[in-house]
């Protein structure tokens, strides 16, 4: 012990420094690697940010699309003068719209009257809407839930339907039919 | 910065004013005659007004491809008329408060039809 002490003490100042320079970062690394594995999520928290960066990828990928589509009304079926969406745009379509505007409400509450009713009552109000594709019916289906008190009575109501139109703004999509019959 | 707030609140006007021109009473008496009223949302109604409501014969088109053709009372689809649906399917037959209510034939875009009673927008089994 002696000895190394004499022989730590015959080195030069720079080695000694070097020496301190190591040691410090070896102490900043295991420190890092105590509070990771304390606190860290490891190889979950890499797993969420390469599915998070999959899904911004994804996301981009989509805008980009819609950027592409033509202004206007883009419908999944035949026989319009609006521009016909092909099997894999009508797909993208569907995943990257989240709005459904108040005439494609209103046109599915023809046919739900509970729904048309809750809705005036409650002054257009709607809870919540819904997007979603369906892989197993290569389909894409879309709603809306409206709740709210009628002639005494709590109600919720849920619509859902194929979304077969779209409304293109240059900017978005929003649904623009919602067939529910 | 007082350039951009004072182009922002002119662009705003412009806006406002366009709008507010492309909207409203179009063309014709929409008080008491035939008139064609525009909404904001480029809805369109043309048809009778009576005591500045739609009432009488008309058609109303939305912008996302309804079209209603027929009768009117108090700016209600009341009466006989048809809706066309927009992928094709229609519904003629009698309307009341806005609904399908009465005898009605509904008609799928594939031709399949069905006929019978309607009320407020169901059919009656």
């Amino acid at each position: 012990m002696e000895v190394s002490k004499n022989s730590f003490k015959t080195l030069s100042e720079p080695v000694k420094q070097f020496g301190g320079l190591v040691g410090i970062i070896i102490l900043i690394f295991l420190t890092f690697f105590v509070l990771n594995n304390i606190f860290g999520e490891g190889d979950e928290l890499v797993a969420k940010m390469k599915i998070e960066e999959e899904r911004i990828a994804e996301e981009r990928k989509l805008n980009k699309l819609i950027s592409s589509l033509p202004s206007g009304v883009l419908v999944s079926f035949d026989g319009t003068d609006n521009f016909k969406l092909s099997d894999e745009l009508y797909e993208a379509v569907c995943k990257a719209t989240k709005l459904i505007p108040q005439r494609a409400i209103m046109g599915a509450n023809f046919l739900n009257f509970r729904a048309h009713e809750i809705y005036t009552i409650n002054g257009n109000k709607i809870d919540e809407t819904f997007v979603k594709w369906d892989d197993e019916k290569n389909k894409c289906f879309a709603g809306y839930v409206v709740s709210g008190n009628n002639v005494g009575v709590d109600e919720t109501v849920k619509v859902s339907g194929e979304a077969l139109s779209f409304l293109s703004t240059g900017i978005d999509t929003r649904v623009y039919f919602i067939k529910n019959f | 910065m007082k350039k951009l707030i004072f182009f922002i609140l002119f662009s705003s006007l412009i806006t406002s004013l366009a709008s507010a021109r492309s909207t409203g009473c179009k063309e014709g008496n929409c008080d008491n005659g035939y008139g064609k009223w525009v909404y904001t949302d480029k809805t369109t109604y043309e048809g009778e007004w009576v005591a500045t409501k739609k009432h009488g014969q008309g058609t109303e088109t939305w912008p996302n491809g309804y079209i209603y053709k027929g009768e009117f009372k108090e700016s209600q689809w009341s009466g006989i008329g048809i809706l066309f649906f927009p992928d094709g399917s229609t519904y003629e037959g009698e309307w009341a408060n806005g609904f399908m209510n009465g005898k009605g034939t509904f008609t799928w875009s594939d031709g399949k039809q069905k006929t019978g009673i309607w009320k407020n927008g169901s059919f009656q089994e």
